[in-house]
């Protein structure tokens, strides 16, 4: 069954939407579809047209906490609805995850490790090819050599907070990087390297490794290698990935115990 | 400190109200001798410290952070010093593979009651970061003896209470 026979399906009763995508002039844009405007609904989802789906679920629940909704999400965004429903953001239980695959070269060149869902409802699995390349290579280099790459890469940064505002797992109502004692107002670029390692270490035990960032990033700031690396050091030193489980503790989400010690 | 400093390096040292601001407070009546080039914040335990905190440090061009609470078991509010041990270890890995030493961000665990322990720890991460050299994030602001004096004003308010 496809994803939009699901939906019609959905719609019967099941759940108030589906949140898609529609074409517009040639794009494929979010849209929530109810049972009226289900025919609309694109059938395909192309692969250069991603968008934080998780961030609108998000929006949707908390302007109306009663609304159910199907989604159709890639691996990544059933990560993010994971690690935001363990934050308390999302609501899981009103949400049914029509599980889409990323196939061909998003599946194979993107570099997130499962760019798949849990449940496929359209897409054929395709095991992901994680690329730590970049980080490794950084790794090696001398300390005074990975500062100078990152000063300058963070040097381009116009401070269009798009990193941010395209995050499907940014969602504090005040800001770090709008607070003036952290970010002097009108100055770009932003502090270096502060501002980037604000979000850097708030990505800690959130990022899912989606790479929206990187993508909305004007100014080509490797992003994902530096949120890649957060990652990773979350997982030495704690065993977690954000949007594996539902069942896992976030490590930076709770206290702590002997056991962390070791 | 900061007036009469004779040190290369500035460091900026939080210490919990309850046991290392107390190790600190017996260092200094026993008379133990260590370096004045730190700048104490009192907070009322290490795991209100934010690492926007400790990225703002580095930022104002700080060459090291020193964070030091009650030993494990002894925190003031049961668990609160786990927490900056978890969040110690993703600070130090990620300004590490930024460029910032590793060496330039340490966590200790000081009592009340070791005064001793507390001028050796601030003796031994003084020469550490002696030794790692002024941090590359300065901006010649030795030369600007008013960038220290923001730096007080900067980290101080984080002081709210009077000591124990």
């Amino acid at each position: 069954m496809s994803i939009k026979e699901k939906a019609r399906e959905l719609l019967e009763g099941e759940v108030d939407g589906v949140l898609g995508c529609r074409l517009v002039g040639g794009s494929h844009l979010p849209h929530l579809f109810t049972a009226a405007g289900i025919e609309d609904m694109a059938e395909d989802y192309p692969e250069g047209e991603r968008y934080p789906i998780a961030s609108i679920v998000r929006r949707l629940q908390t302007e109306d906490p009663g609304v159910r909704i199907a989604v159709v999400a890639r691996g990544c965004d059933e990560r993010s609805l994971i690690e935001l429903s363990k934050q308390g953001q999302v609501d899981l239980g009103r949400v049914v995850i029509l599980g889409l695959a990323c196939e061909g070269d998003l599946a194979r060149e993107c570099g997130c490790a499962e760019p798949y869902p849990s449940e496929i409802v359209d897409g054929q699995r395709v095991e992901g090819v994680p690329d730590y390349s970049l980080v490794e290579k950084m790794d090696r280099m001398p300390a005074d050599a990975r500062l100078d790459f990152w000063l300058s890469r963070f040097g381009s940064c116009i401070k269009c907070y798009g990193c941010r505002n395209v995050c499907p797992l940014c969602y504090c109502k005040e800001c770090a990087l709008e607070d003036a004692e952290m970010v002097e107002r009108g100055r770009v670029p932003p502090a270096r390297p502060a501002f980037h390692l604000i979000r850097a270490l708030d990505m800690a035990g959130r990022c899912v490794d989606c790479g929206l960032c990187e993508e909305a990033c004007p100014m080509g700031i490797p992003l994902r290698t530096l949120y890649r690396k957060v990652g990773r050091v979350v997982e030495d030193n704690f065993d977690y990935r954000p949007g594996r489980s539902l069942e896992e503790k976030s490590p930076l989400a709770v206290l702590g115990t002997e056991k962390d010690l070791e | 400190m900061g007036e009469n400093d004779n040190g290369e390096v500035r460091i900026l040292a939080f210490l919990c109200n309850w046991c290392s601001y107390a190790g600190a407070d017996l260092a200094g009546v026993s008379r133990l001798q260590y370096p004045p080039n730190v700048l104490d914040i009192r907070v009322m335990c290490t795991g209100t410290i934010s690492p926007y905190h400790v990225i703002k440090a580095f930022q104002m061009g700080i060459d090291g952070v020193l964070i030091a609470g009650c030993h494990i078991g002894d925190c003031h509010y049961i668990k609160g010093n786990y927490m900056t041990y978890k969040r110690f270890q993703v600070m130090r890995d990620v300004l590490k593979f930024i460029g910032i030493d590793e060496d330039r961000l340490r966590l200790e665990w000081v009592s009340a009651a070791e005064g001793e322990k507390f001028a050796d720890v601030i003796k031994g991460f003084t020469e550490q970061v002696e030794k790692a050299g002024p941090s590359p994030l300065r901006s010649g602001w030795e030369k600007d003896p008013a960038q220290w004096e923001r730096i007080r004003n900067a980290f101080k308010p984080l002081e709210t209470l009077e000591p124990a």
